[in-house]
Protein backbone atom coordinates (compact mmCIF):
# COMPACT_ATOMS: atom_id res chain seq x y z
CA UNK A 1 0.00 0.00 0.00
CA UNK A 2 1.13 3.19 -1.21
CA UNK A 3 1.95 5.82 2.47
CA UNK A 4 3.13 8.65 0.62
CA UNK A 5 1.07 11.83 0.68
CA UNK A 6 -0.81 13.15 -2.57
CA UNK A 7 1.74 14.71 -4.29
CA UNK A 8 -0.82 18.09 -4.96
CA UNK A 9 -1.57 18.13 -1.26
CA UNK A 10 2.38 18.21 -0.16
CA UNK A 11 3.32 21.32 -2.75
CA UNK A 12 0.03 22.94 -1.30
CA UNK A 13 1.37 22.99 1.99
CA UNK A 14 4.98 23.64 0.86
CA UNK A 15 4.14 26.64 -0.77
CA UNK A 16 1.07 28.13 1.13
CA UNK A 17 -0.24 31.65 0.16
CA UNK A 18 0.71 34.22 3.04
CA UNK A 19 -0.81 34.11 5.71
CA UNK A 20 -3.68 36.68 7.35
CA UNK A 21 -2.70 35.36 10.73
CA UNK A 22 -6.59 35.41 11.64
CA UNK A 23 -8.19 33.36 8.97
CA UNK A 24 -8.14 30.77 5.52
CA UNK A 25 -6.87 33.21 2.50
CA UNK A 26 -8.96 30.07 0.57
CA UNK A 27 -11.00 32.21 -0.55
CA UNK A 28 -8.49 34.27 -2.98
CA UNK A 29 -6.91 33.26 -6.33
CA UNK A 30 -3.59 33.42 -5.80
CA UNK A 31 -2.97 32.08 -9.68
CA UNK A 32 -4.23 35.76 -10.81
CA UNK A 33 -3.49 39.39 -9.67
CA UNK A 34 -5.99 42.38 -10.92
CA UNK A 35 -4.90 45.88 -11.32
CA UNK A 36 -7.50 48.73 -10.16
CA UNK A 37 -7.20 52.05 -10.88
CA UNK A 38 -9.89 54.30 -9.22
CA UNK A 39 -10.77 56.64 -6.08
CA UNK A 40 -10.70 55.49 -2.08
CA UNK A 41 -14.07 55.37 -0.62
CA UNK A 42 -12.53 54.63 3.30
CA UNK A 43 -10.02 53.18 5.12
CA UNK A 44 -10.76 51.11 7.94
CA UNK A 45 -7.99 51.42 9.66
CA UNK A 46 -8.99 48.40 12.36
CA UNK A 47 -7.75 44.86 13.89
CA UNK A 48 -8.00 42.19 12.73
CA UNK A 49 -7.71 43.69 9.66
CA UNK A 50 -7.13 46.84 7.84
CA UNK A 51 -9.62 47.29 4.86
CA UNK A 52 -9.21 49.87 2.19
CA UNK A 53 -12.76 50.27 -0.13
CA UNK A 54 -12.09 51.07 -3.40
CA UNK A 55 -14.69 52.73 -6.21
CA UNK A 56 -13.20 51.47 -9.66
CA UNK A 57 -15.16 50.55 -12.43
CA UNK A 58 -18.27 51.60 -10.98
CA UNK A 59 -18.13 49.11 -8.11
CA UNK A 60 -17.23 49.25 -4.66
CA UNK A 61 -14.56 46.88 -4.31
CA UNK A 62 -13.77 45.69 -0.57
CA UNK A 63 -9.17 44.77 -0.36
CA UNK A 64 -7.95 43.55 2.69
CA UNK A 65 -5.27 44.32 4.09
CA UNK A 66 -2.42 42.92 7.28
CA UNK A 67 -3.29 44.32 10.31
CA UNK A 68 -2.35 48.05 11.73
CA UNK A 69 0.40 46.66 13.45
CA UNK A 70 2.29 45.05 10.46
CA UNK A 71 1.13 48.17 7.89
CA UNK A 72 2.59 50.57 9.92
CA UNK A 73 6.20 48.92 10.08
CA UNK A 74 5.69 49.29 6.19
CA UNK A 75 5.17 52.59 6.23
CA UNK A 76 1.48 53.28 6.18
CA UNK A 77 -0.15 56.06 8.73
CA UNK A 78 -4.02 56.41 9.35
CA UNK A 79 -4.37 58.91 6.81
CA UNK A 80 -2.24 57.39 4.34
CA UNK A 81 -5.76 57.18 2.23
CA UNK A 82 -8.29 59.55 2.32
CA UNK A 83 -11.42 59.69 0.68
CA UNK A 84 -11.17 60.88 -2.79
CA UNK A 85 -7.69 60.08 -3.41
CA UNK A 86 -6.95 58.64 -6.90
CA UNK A 87 -5.05 54.89 -6.33
CA UNK A 88 -3.82 52.08 -8.52
CA UNK A 89 -4.16 48.72 -6.25
CA UNK A 90 -3.06 45.37 -7.17
CA UNK A 91 -4.76 42.33 -5.22
CA UNK A 92 -5.53 38.58 -5.34
CA UNK A 93 -9.12 38.79 -6.38
CA UNK A 94 -11.42 36.41 -4.59
CA UNK A 95 -12.20 33.23 -6.30
CA UNK A 96 -16.10 33.64 -7.22
CA UNK A 97 -15.47 36.76 -8.90
CA UNK A 98 -17.16 39.06 -6.09
CA UNK A 99 -15.45 42.61 -5.92
CA UNK A 100 -13.00 42.14 -3.37
CA UNK A 101 -9.68 40.60 -2.65
CA UNK A 102 -5.97 40.70 -0.58
CA UNK A 103 -4.73 43.64 -1.49
CA UNK A 104 -0.73 43.15 -2.44
CA UNK A 105 0.33 46.81 -3.23
CA UNK A 106 -1.08 50.10 -3.56
CA UNK A 107 0.56 53.14 -5.75
CA UNK A 108 -0.11 56.46 -3.96
CA UNK A 109 -1.49 60.09 -5.31
CA UNK A 110 2.27 60.93 -4.34
CA UNK A 111 4.37 58.60 -5.88
CA UNK A 112 4.40 56.13 -3.39
CA UNK A 113 3.99 52.40 -3.30
CA UNK A 114 3.19 50.27 -0.19
CA UNK A 115 2.77 46.48 0.59
CA UNK A 116 -0.27 45.75 2.63
CA UNK A 117 1.40 44.28 5.65
CA UNK A 118 0.40 40.81 4.50
CA UNK A 119 4.10 39.32 2.94
CA UNK A 120 7.17 40.98 4.49
CA UNK A 121 9.63 43.02 2.33
CA UNK A 122 9.15 45.59 -0.52
CA UNK A 123 6.05 45.76 -2.12
CA UNK A 124 5.64 44.16 -5.75
CA UNK A 125 5.88 47.48 -8.53
CA UNK A 126 2.73 48.79 -9.93
CA UNK A 127 3.14 49.49 -13.55
CA UNK A 128 0.09 51.89 -14.10
CA UNK A 129 -0.45 55.67 -12.54
CA UNK A 130 -3.36 56.51 -10.83
CA UNK A 131 -5.71 58.67 -13.28
CA UNK B 1 3.13 63.73 61.32
CA UNK B 2 1.00 61.57 63.85
CA UNK B 3 -1.29 60.29 61.01
CA UNK B 4 1.73 59.70 58.54
CA UNK B 5 3.58 57.91 61.41
CA UNK B 6 0.51 55.61 61.82
CA UNK B 7 0.17 55.03 58.72
CA UNK B 8 4.15 53.74 58.09
CA UNK B 9 3.25 51.74 61.32
CA UNK B 10 0.78 49.92 59.78
CA UNK B 11 2.76 49.66 56.35
CA UNK B 12 5.52 48.33 58.43
CA UNK B 13 3.53 45.54 60.77
CA UNK B 14 2.06 44.03 57.53
CA UNK B 15 5.10 44.08 55.60
CA UNK B 16 7.63 42.77 57.78
CA UNK B 17 6.19 39.22 58.51
CA UNK B 18 6.40 38.73 54.69
CA UNK B 19 9.81 40.15 54.01
CA UNK B 20 11.52 36.80 54.57
CA UNK B 21 10.05 34.80 52.60
CA UNK B 22 9.85 37.53 49.69
CA UNK B 23 13.49 37.80 50.47
CA UNK B 24 14.07 33.97 49.80
CA UNK B 25 12.26 33.74 46.47
CA UNK B 26 13.40 37.10 44.83
CA UNK B 27 16.56 36.38 42.38
CA UNK B 28 19.14 38.28 43.40
CA UNK B 29 21.12 41.25 41.13
CA UNK B 30 23.23 38.49 40.02
CA UNK B 31 20.71 36.54 38.70
CA UNK B 32 19.87 39.31 36.29
CA UNK B 33 22.95 40.58 35.47
CA UNK B 34 23.35 36.72 33.45
CA UNK B 35 20.05 37.56 31.96
CA UNK B 36 20.91 37.85 27.67
CA UNK B 37 19.50 40.72 26.40
CA UNK B 38 16.61 39.96 24.55
CA UNK B 39 15.43 43.65 24.89
CA UNK B 40 12.77 45.13 22.26
CA UNK B 41 10.22 43.98 19.58
CA UNK B 42 10.83 40.97 17.52
CA UNK B 43 9.15 39.58 14.25
CA UNK B 44 9.83 36.12 12.78
CA UNK B 45 12.69 35.96 9.86
CA UNK B 46 11.66 32.58 8.72
CA UNK B 47 8.28 31.55 7.78
CA UNK B 48 5.62 29.20 9.14
CA UNK B 49 6.45 25.59 10.81
CA UNK B 50 7.46 23.76 7.68
CA UNK B 51 9.46 26.11 5.96
CA UNK B 52 11.80 25.76 9.81
CA UNK B 53 15.10 23.94 9.57
CA UNK B 54 17.93 24.54 11.60
CA UNK B 55 20.02 25.39 8.37
CA UNK B 56 17.82 27.94 7.24
CA UNK B 57 17.23 29.93 10.30
CA UNK B 58 21.32 29.99 10.37
CA UNK B 59 22.03 27.89 13.30
CA UNK B 60 25.99 27.91 13.73
CA UNK B 61 26.19 24.64 15.79
CA UNK B 62 25.99 21.27 14.25
CA UNK B 63 22.94 20.09 13.48
CA UNK B 64 20.95 17.37 12.01
CA UNK B 65 18.54 18.82 9.41
CA UNK B 66 17.06 17.78 6.27
CA UNK B 67 13.67 19.83 5.09
CA UNK B 68 10.85 18.79 7.08
CA UNK B 69 8.27 19.68 5.44
CA UNK B 70 6.16 17.11 6.85
CA UNK B 71 6.31 15.79 10.15
CA UNK B 72 7.04 12.08 10.79
CA UNK B 73 3.11 11.11 11.22
CA UNK B 74 1.67 8.17 12.89
CA UNK B 75 -1.05 6.47 10.37
CA UNK B 76 -3.75 7.97 12.05
CA UNK B 77 -1.93 11.62 11.91
CA UNK B 78 -1.35 11.31 8.64
CA UNK B 79 -4.64 10.67 7.30
CA UNK B 80 -6.10 13.39 10.08
CA UNK B 81 -3.38 15.79 8.42
CA UNK B 82 -4.56 14.97 4.50
CA UNK B 83 -8.13 15.39 5.37
CA UNK B 84 -6.76 18.98 7.06
CA UNK B 85 -5.04 19.59 3.40
CA UNK B 86 -8.53 18.65 1.69
CA UNK B 87 -10.46 20.40 3.78
CA UNK B 88 -7.93 24.07 3.51
CA UNK B 89 -7.80 23.69 -0.06
CA UNK B 90 -11.77 23.64 0.15
CA UNK B 91 -12.42 26.33 2.40
CA UNK B 92 -13.69 24.48 4.74
CA UNK B 93 -11.40 24.10 7.51
CA UNK B 94 -12.36 25.20 11.03
CA UNK B 95 -9.20 27.24 12.26
CA UNK B 96 -10.07 27.98 15.89
CA UNK B 97 -7.85 31.09 16.35
CA UNK B 98 -10.03 32.63 13.52
CA UNK B 99 -13.13 32.98 15.60
CA UNK B 100 -11.35 35.56 17.34
CA UNK B 101 -11.58 34.23 21.10
CA UNK B 102 -9.52 31.22 21.43
CA UNK B 103 -5.46 31.23 21.90
CA UNK B 104 -2.95 29.92 19.41
CA UNK B 105 -1.59 28.01 21.89
CA UNK B 106 2.42 26.25 22.35
CA UNK B 107 3.76 26.11 20.28
CA UNK B 108 1.66 27.92 17.66
CA UNK B 109 1.89 31.50 19.02
CA UNK B 110 5.22 31.57 17.89
CA UNK B 111 3.92 31.74 14.19
CA UNK B 112 1.88 34.84 13.72
CA UNK B 113 2.76 37.57 10.93
CA UNK B 114 3.37 40.58 14.01
CA UNK B 115 5.93 41.46 16.74
CA UNK B 116 7.04 39.69 20.13
CA UNK B 117 8.59 40.54 23.07
CA UNK B 118 10.28 38.55 25.01
CA UNK B 119 10.07 39.13 28.81
CA UNK B 120 12.59 37.53 31.06
CA UNK B 121 13.40 37.62 34.28
CA UNK B 122 15.76 34.68 36.33
CA UNK B 123 12.40 32.66 38.30
CA UNK B 124 10.11 33.47 34.60
CA UNK B 125 10.12 34.70 31.29
CA UNK B 126 6.87 35.54 29.11
CA UNK B 127 6.46 35.27 25.50
CA UNK B 128 4.16 38.23 24.31
CA UNK B 129 2.83 37.88 20.83
CA UNK B 130 0.79 41.11 19.54
CA UNK B 131 -1.01 39.41 17.19
CA UNK B 132 -3.65 37.43 19.27
CA UNK B 133 -2.54 38.31 21.69
CA UNK B 134 -1.11 35.12 23.22
CA UNK B 135 1.04 34.88 26.21
CA UNK B 136 3.70 31.85 26.92
CA UNK B 137 4.51 31.83 30.74
CA UNK B 138 7.76 29.58 31.05
CA UNK B 139 8.36 29.15 35.06
CA UNK B 140 12.58 28.98 35.60
CA UNK B 141 12.30 28.97 39.65
CA UNK B 142 12.41 25.36 39.86
CA UNK B 143 9.22 24.13 40.04
CA UNK B 144 7.74 20.81 37.88
CA UNK B 145 4.65 20.40 35.86
CA UNK B 146 1.79 20.53 38.30
CA UNK B 147 0.84 16.54 39.40
CA UNK B 148 -1.38 14.42 36.85
CA UNK B 149 -4.93 15.67 39.14
CA UNK B 150 -3.84 19.10 39.14
CA UNK B 151 -2.62 19.25 35.50
CA UNK B 152 -5.94 19.75 32.90
CA UNK B 153 -5.35 20.41 29.09
CA UNK B 154 -4.96 23.71 27.26
CA UNK B 155 -4.03 25.90 24.59
CA UNK B 156 -0.67 26.70 26.22
CA UNK B 157 -0.04 23.97 28.75
CA UNK B 158 2.40 24.31 31.67
CA UNK B 159 5.42 25.26 30.75
CA UNK B 160 8.47 24.98 32.95
CA UNK B 161 12.67 25.19 32.78
CA UNK B 162 15.81 26.78 33.58
CA UNK B 163 18.50 29.07 31.94
CA UNK B 164 21.74 27.23 30.63
CA UNK B 165 23.79 30.32 30.99
CA UNK B 166 22.56 32.21 27.79
CA UNK B 167 20.02 30.06 27.06
CA UNK B 168 16.33 29.62 28.00
CA UNK B 169 15.42 26.16 28.31
CA UNK B 170 11.84 24.46 29.06
CA UNK B 171 9.43 21.97 28.36
CA UNK B 172 5.73 22.17 27.56
CA UNK B 173 2.88 19.99 28.55
CA UNK B 174 -0.66 19.65 28.78
CA UNK B 175 -1.82 21.23 25.58
CA UNK B 176 -5.16 20.33 24.20
CA UNK B 177 -4.52 18.14 21.45
CA UNK B 178 -6.53 17.43 17.81
CA UNK B 179 -8.57 20.74 17.08
CA UNK B 180 -6.90 22.59 19.12
CA UNK B 181 -2.91 21.84 19.35
CA UNK B 182 -2.69 23.41 15.63
CA UNK B 183 0.84 24.11 13.89
CA UNK B 184 -0.24 26.91 11.56
CA UNK B 185 -2.70 26.95 8.89
CA UNK B 186 -1.34 23.98 7.17
CA UNK B 187 -3.11 21.90 8.69
CA UNK B 188 -0.87 19.82 11.46
CA UNK B 189 -1.85 18.81 14.76
CA UNK B 190 -0.79 17.16 17.41
CA UNK B 191 -2.76 14.70 20.02
CA UNK B 192 -3.06 16.10 23.99
CA UNK B 193 0.54 13.82 24.43
CA UNK B 194 2.62 16.18 22.57
CA UNK B 195 5.22 17.32 24.64
CA UNK B 196 8.10 20.05 23.22
CA UNK B 197 11.35 21.17 24.59
CA UNK B 198 12.25 24.13 23.51
CA UNK B 199 15.43 26.32 23.51
CA UNK B 200 15.93 29.80 22.78
CA UNK B 201 19.38 31.46 22.98
CA UNK B 202 20.76 34.65 20.91
CA UNK B 203 23.38 33.66 17.83
CA UNK B 204 23.33 37.21 16.36
CA UNK B 205 23.41 40.39 18.35
CA UNK B 206 19.34 41.11 17.06
CA UNK B 207 18.78 37.52 16.31
CA UNK B 208 17.27 34.57 18.41
CA UNK B 209 17.53 31.22 17.44
CA UNK B 210 14.45 29.06 18.77
CA UNK B 211 15.07 25.07 18.84
CA UNK B 212 12.35 22.62 19.50
CA UNK B 213 11.82 18.92 19.34
CA UNK B 214 8.23 18.01 19.55
CA UNK B 215 7.58 14.64 20.93
CA UNK B 216 4.13 13.07 20.68
CA UNK B 217 3.38 9.32 20.80
CA UNK B 218 0.26 9.30 19.48
CA UNK B 219 0.60 11.70 16.58
CA UNK B 220 4.84 11.22 15.83
CA UNK B 221 6.50 8.23 14.86
CA UNK B 222 9.50 10.03 16.09
CA UNK B 223 10.81 13.04 17.76
CA UNK B 224 10.53 16.54 15.40
CA UNK B 225 13.28 18.60 15.33
CA UNK B 226 12.39 21.95 14.02
CA UNK B 227 14.36 25.20 13.88
CA UNK B 228 13.46 29.08 13.07
CA UNK B 229 14.53 32.39 14.48
CA UNK B 230 13.40 35.67 15.20
CA UNK B 231 15.13 39.03 14.27
CA UNK B 232 15.14 41.90 16.51
CA UNK B 233 13.08 44.83 14.76
CA UNK B 234 14.31 49.10 15.06
CA UNK B 235 14.77 50.26 18.51
CA UNK B 236 11.18 52.61 18.46
CA UNK B 237 9.03 49.78 17.61
CA UNK B 238 6.06 49.71 19.63
CA UNK B 239 4.08 46.71 19.76
CA UNK B 240 0.33 47.69 19.48
CA UNK B 241 -3.07 46.01 20.74
CA UNK B 242 -4.38 43.66 18.48
CA UNK B 243 -8.52 43.22 19.26
CA UNK B 244 -9.23 40.11 16.78
CA UNK B 245 -13.22 40.66 17.24
CA UNK B 246 -12.82 45.02 16.45
CA UNK B 247 -13.50 44.62 13.18
CA UNK B 248 -13.76 40.87 12.02
CA UNK B 249 -14.95 40.55 8.20
CA UNK B 250 -13.83 37.28 7.88
CA UNK B 251 -16.22 35.36 10.23
CA UNK B 252 -16.79 31.07 10.32
CA UNK B 253 -19.49 28.94 9.64
CA UNK B 254 -19.75 25.69 11.39
CA UNK B 255 -18.83 24.18 8.35
CA UNK B 256 -15.07 25.76 8.65
CA UNK B 257 -16.13 28.29 5.38
CA UNK B 258 -14.44 31.61 6.35
CA UNK B 259 -16.62 34.57 5.11
CA UNK B 260 -16.06 37.99 3.53
CA UNK B 261 -18.49 40.62 4.89
CA UNK B 262 -18.84 43.76 2.96
CA UNK B 263 -18.94 47.59 5.29
CA UNK B 264 -22.32 46.99 5.97
CA UNK B 265 -21.40 43.63 7.38
CA UNK B 266 -23.67 42.13 4.50
CA UNK B 267 -22.10 38.38 3.71
CA UNK B 268 -19.91 39.33 0.18
CA UNK B 269 -19.56 35.31 -1.01
CA UNK B 270 -21.82 33.85 -3.35
CA UNK B 271 -22.13 30.29 -1.94
CA UNK B 272 -22.09 30.12 1.63
CA UNK B 273 -22.30 26.65 3.52
CA UNK B 274 -23.21 26.55 7.35
CA UNK B 275 -24.15 28.94 10.05
CA UNK B 276 -21.37 31.59 11.35
CA UNK B 277 -20.31 30.39 14.54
Amino acid sequence: MKSALPLALVLAAACAPPSLAHHSTAMFDFTKSMTLTGTIKELQWTNPHAWVQVIADGKEYSLECGSPNTMSRQGWKRNTVKPGDPVTVMMRPMKDGTPAGMLVSILLKDGRTLGAGVTPGPPPPIAAAPK
Amino acid sequence: MSRLFAALAAVALIAIPAAPALSQSRPNAQAFARLPDWSGAWTRDTGGFYESTPAQAKDPAPAPTSPRLIPPFTPKFKAIFEDNLRRIAADRYPDPISTCGTPAGWPRLLATPDAYEFVIRPEQSWILSENGPNIARIYTDGRKHPPADELWETYTGSSVGRWEGDTLVFNTVGLKGVGSTILGRQGVVMSDKLMVDTKIRLIEPDRLLITMVLTDPEALTKPWPIAFTFKRLPKDTTVWDYACAENNRNPITDAGQTLTLDPSGKVMDLKTEGQVR
